[in-house]
């Protein structure tokens, strides 16, 4: 079949997608060149994606469309064409396809003139291709890709706010690469944005991503979380128990970051000699920007220990410790840190400064938290019954006989009854034992 | 200072005791010896302080004393040289000669006693190969307890002449033809005397634990004496006879473990070991310690790891202790100043020894830390029964400056030693009263997002196993190069990216 036999195939009305699908795999299989038929031109010179109309023929251009944008050789695509079949492609055809989307997306980001060209058009794709932004698809990590490379952190966010809570291997065929580079190029983004907290929990995700061995990424991933967690803690916390052992012991003793951590924090000069002195391991790993951040925020964690121990200081006290000898720097720093409640203290006019103690909770934050907590305990009760009637999870009980099908039952109906009655706390902490 | 982890005597097998050892023994090796003054604040009468002692222990003594002071060195090792020439120890003698010639206090050289010399190497060497001859007969007779005895004598002469290493051996030697307890009691007795001399306290713990185990089977004797239900007065004799002997030991057991406690910084333990001393331990006396000595090591210990009650109960009201606190005038003083929290007085009265302290062979370099402790311990007693106190009042009591005594202060709150703040405009220290309620609340708050943050986390890995998404090393490939691979794919990208942090700052 060459492309305009294909063509016209495509063009008969079907009564259901998959049709086209079969027409498109086996188009594929064919002995001499399935892609070059794809990628093909029709003999006029026409376009054939400007003849099919992506709206109903979603299977056909998806197939077109990735197999012109793969292949270097074959004739550009308009970009008002990519545009829009990102706009009115139908999800649930192109989900027949989830390969040619993986594809179709890498080669929208290659093709582009520039990576912030391929922006909005990846995430248009994206935003329509998932059911919704809890799922995890191929797409996601080369949207930030995209978003990384041209420093467009900000465009990012929308999809980066949405947790992934949901894998389906059917939607997309993901790969342990996806993602781990997906919660990396997160974890980037909300690191340039200075969104330390976010930053954090995405490269903790990476780091603690299941792993037989340990993926170099997540080597990278964990020297970043170090840093981070500098910023952010002002010392090193704890990875989660179920990560890769390897992969905390993977710095060495007498590498740079243990050595930035085992000092930290103390006077910015001696951590800049530090760094001076190991800069070239840290450009290495690209991570020059954080270091020095981290060093900056260095006075602030000094100074954050101090509350621990004094009720006043005078300015010039704090900034012989934090050594910095300017005052007018000590007060502003200070007064940064009052203002963004990293300390809660009053500055006197004559340059005294009272820590008071932390504010107590009020009501409010008590209900929010309780709403919160109530509301992650209903979305475990609804994870413990979608596990409960899943395949799995009944053949199991099944295979093992009708003692621990019982004893499923009984367990799950224990369950559903704790979140019924709506209490949360010390049954939430359940949930890791599943 | 790095102490060895604690380890319970008792519950350790023997290997682990050894291995323990080698770990503290170097520890001790790099220890740094504290420089010591002896002026009219830190007086130290050298004689008065040497006539407590005899035999090798002197020597020790005086050879510790010529190394710590350079003040006291001539004088010290003037009279190490004129003991030792009552010994045989030829080594330890041009040594110390040629150590006193080389001071550069010393103006008159003395000239070595060649003859004394000559004379004595030979006599050594005669009466190595006497003993050596011995025990190759008996060895070769394979008579037990010959060649333990053989092995002993061997053992003796080398601790004689001052090779530590060759005795230990000759005494290990002697313990495997030992036949009953009391041989290896007195087996372990000797090693224990040595290595104490040597300063080789992590090997204390190992032969004070063979030493318990032989000394609780009881002696044929005793076993004797209980089963005959009516004692011929012999025997009752021999029976009380065998008792003080267990007494002694045991007195000499305790020692040593105490002292094995205090050199590996457990204080605490230390010093109820030391208390509990009765007067067993007289048969050492002079040979190994003195009486003041054991009185200064339990105050010390005690003032360092003790609390007041336990202070009281056992050294002040202990009977049997009184008699080594009647020792030494200033421990006396110092517990009953320290009772009455005259701190001032205390540290004033620690200073003013601490050179009789610096210069013990076994207290000397543990000192430094163990006067930091009881300050610091005092400091923190001091401020207990206050709510708020102003630092310079705090400062006369102590007899600080008050810039040294904020350092300390705040060193001991940033440690957790004193749970208050210092309001450093004021001058004041404050305890800090936390409220509970807001620090529970807190905590929950904490708690509650931990957790939901947590929860997500694992769902997204429980959901990432499930679709079998883990990350694997390549099949066929060598689990390093994998690494590698992704690593150069990946490198690119964090260089990219770091050009935005830049930027972004």
């Amino acid at each position: 079949m060459n492309t305009h036999g294909l063509l016209s195939e495509l063009l008969k009305p079907k009564e259901k997608a998959s049709e086209h699908l079969d027409v498109l795999r086996s188009v594929l299989k064919q002995r001499e060149g399935g892609e070059a038929v794809l990628s093909g031109g029709l003999e006029g010179g026409e376009d054939p994606l400007e003849i099919l109309n992506p709206a109903i023929n979603t299977l056909g251009v998806l197939f077109m469309m990735s197999s012109r944008l793969q292949n270097q050789s074959s004739p550009p695509v308009r970009p008002q064409l990519i545009a829009n079949f990102c706009n009115v492609f139908e999800p649930e055809a192109a989900r027949l396809a989830p390969e040619r989307v993986t594809l179709l997306a890498r080669g929208i980001l290659r093709s582009s003139v520039s990576a912030k060209a391929a922006i909005p058009l990846l995430l248009t794709l994206l935003t329509r291709y998932a059911p919704n932004l809890s799922y995890l698809t191929t797409i996601h990590p080369v949207f930030l890709e995209a978003c990384v490379s041209s420093s467009h952190f900000t465009h990012a966010l929308p999809v980066l706010r949405v947790p992934i809570t949901k894998i389906d291997k059917s939607l997309s065929d993901l790969h342990y690469n996806d993602n781990l580079q997906y919660h990396y190029y997160g974890g980037v983004v909300f690191a340039a944005l200075k969104k330390y907290k976010e930053a954090e929990e995405f490269f903790e995700i990476v780091v603690s991503s299941p792993a037989q061995v340990p993926a170099a990424l997540q080597l990278e991933a964990y020297k970043k979380l170090v840093l981070i967690q500098l910023i952010s803690h002002g010392k090193l916390q704890p990875v989660p128990k179920y990560t890769h052992a390897l992969i905390s012991r993977a710095l060495k003793n007498n590498s740079p970051y243990v050595i930035l951590t085992k000092a930290y924090p103390a006077p910015q000069e001696v951590l800049t000699a530090l760094l001076e002195k190991e800069i070239q391991a840290f450009a290495a790993d690209g991570n020059t920007g954080l270091a020095t951040q981290a060093i900056q925020r260095s006075p602030r964690w000094i100074l954050k220990k101090l509350t621990e121990t004094y009720l006043t200081l005078s300015l010039s006290e704090i900034s012989q410790v934090i050594g910095i000898s300017s005052e007018a720097e000590v007060r502003a720093l200070v007064l940064s840190m009052i203002e963004m409640r990293e300390i809660h203290a009053s500055l006197s006019p004559t340059g005294t400064l009272t820590f008071l103690d932390d504010p107590s909770a009020n009501a409010e934050s008590v209900d929010k938290l309780l709403r919160d907590a109530q509301e992650l305990g209903r979305s475990l009760a609804e994870l413990d019954r979608e596990l409960g009637i899943g395949r799995e999870f009944l053949s199991k009980a099944l295979k093992d006989g009708g003692q621990s099908e019982n004893a499923g039952i009984a367990f799950m109906s224990e369950d559903a009854d704790i979140w019924g009655s709506g209490m949360p706390g010390p049954h939430s902490s359940a949930a890791p034992n599943w | 200072m790095a102490s060895p982890p604690e380890y319970d005597l008792q519950l350790t097998s023997v290997d682990d005791v050894i291995a323990d050892s080698k770990a503290s023994t170097s520890n001790q090796q790099t220890r740094k010896r504290p420089v010591v003054v002896v002026d009219d604040q830190h007086p130290f009468d050298l004689d008065a302080y040497m006539g407590a002692y005899t035999g090798r222990t002197a020597i020790s003594r005086l050879l510790y004393i010529s190394e710590a002071s350079r003040m006291l060195a001539p004088q010290a090792l003037l009279q190490a040289i004129k003991l030792l020439k009552s010994t045989q120890d030829t080594t330890t003698y041009l040594s110390a000669v040629q150590t006193y010639n080389s001071l550069p206090s010393v103006s008159k050289p003395i000239s070595v006693d060649t003859r004394w010399v000559d004379q004595t190497q030979a006599n050594v060497a005669n009466e190595s190969e006497r003993l050596e001859v011995e025990l190759k007969s008996y060895l070769s007779n394979m008579i037990k307890e010959s060649t333990r005895m053989g092995h002993r004598d061997l053992a003796n002469h080398f601790a004689a002449l001052g090779d530590y290493q060759s005795a230990i051996l000759h005494y290990n030697k002697s313990r495997e033809y030992s036949t009953t307890s009391r041989h290896i009691l007195e087996q372990c007795l000797s090693v224990l005397e040595l290595v104490i001399e040597h300063q080789n306290y992590a090997h204390i713990a190992t032969y004070v634990f063979k030493a318990e185990g032989a000394l609780d089977i009881p002696s044929p004797t005793a076993k004797k004496a209980s089963l005959t239900q009516t004692l011929p007065p012999q025997t009752a004799a021999q029976a009380a006879q065998a008792s003080s002997d267990h007494a002694k030991v045991q007195a000499k057991l305790d020692f040593a473990s105490a002292l094995a406690h205090m050199t590996a910084g457990r204080y605490d333990k230390a010093a109820y070991q030391f208390s509990k001393l009765g007067k067993g331990l007289s048969d050492w006396f002079g040979t190994v310690i003195s009486p003041a000595d054991v009185a200064i090591y339990a105050t010390m210990c005690a003032l360092a790891g003790l609390s007041r009650s336990a202070i009281k109960a056992s050294l002040l009201e202990n009977d049997t202790f009184g008699f080594y606190l009647q020792q030494e005038s200033y421990v006396r003083e110092l517990l009953d100043a320290y009772m009455a929290s005259k701190f001032k007085l205390v540290l004033e009265l620690l200073e003013k020894h601490s050179t009789r302290h610096l210069l013990d062979i076994h207290l000397g370099a543990l000192w430094p830390d163990m006067q930091k402790r009881i300050t610091n311990r005092s400091l923190v007693m001091y401020f207990q029964p206050f709510s708020s106190v102003r630092l310079d009042k705090m400062a006369t009591a102590f007899g600080f400056e008050l810039v040294e005594l904020e350092r300390l202060v705040v060193a001991l709150i940033q440690d957790g030693s004193i749970k208050a703040r210092v309001d450093s405009h004021n001058k004041i220290l404050k305890a800090r009263d936390l409220d509970q309620r807001a620090l529970t609340y807190n905590q929950a708050f904490k708690a509650g997002a931990e957790m939901e943050a947590s929860t997500r986390k694992l769902l997204l890995r429980m959901k990432l196993m499930q679709a079998d998404l883990i990350v694997k090393g390549k099949k066929g490939a060598n689990k390093g190069q994998g690494q590698e691979e992704i690593s150069h794919e990946h490198m690119q990208m964090s260089m990219m990216r770091d050009e935005g942090f830049v930027m972004m700052d």
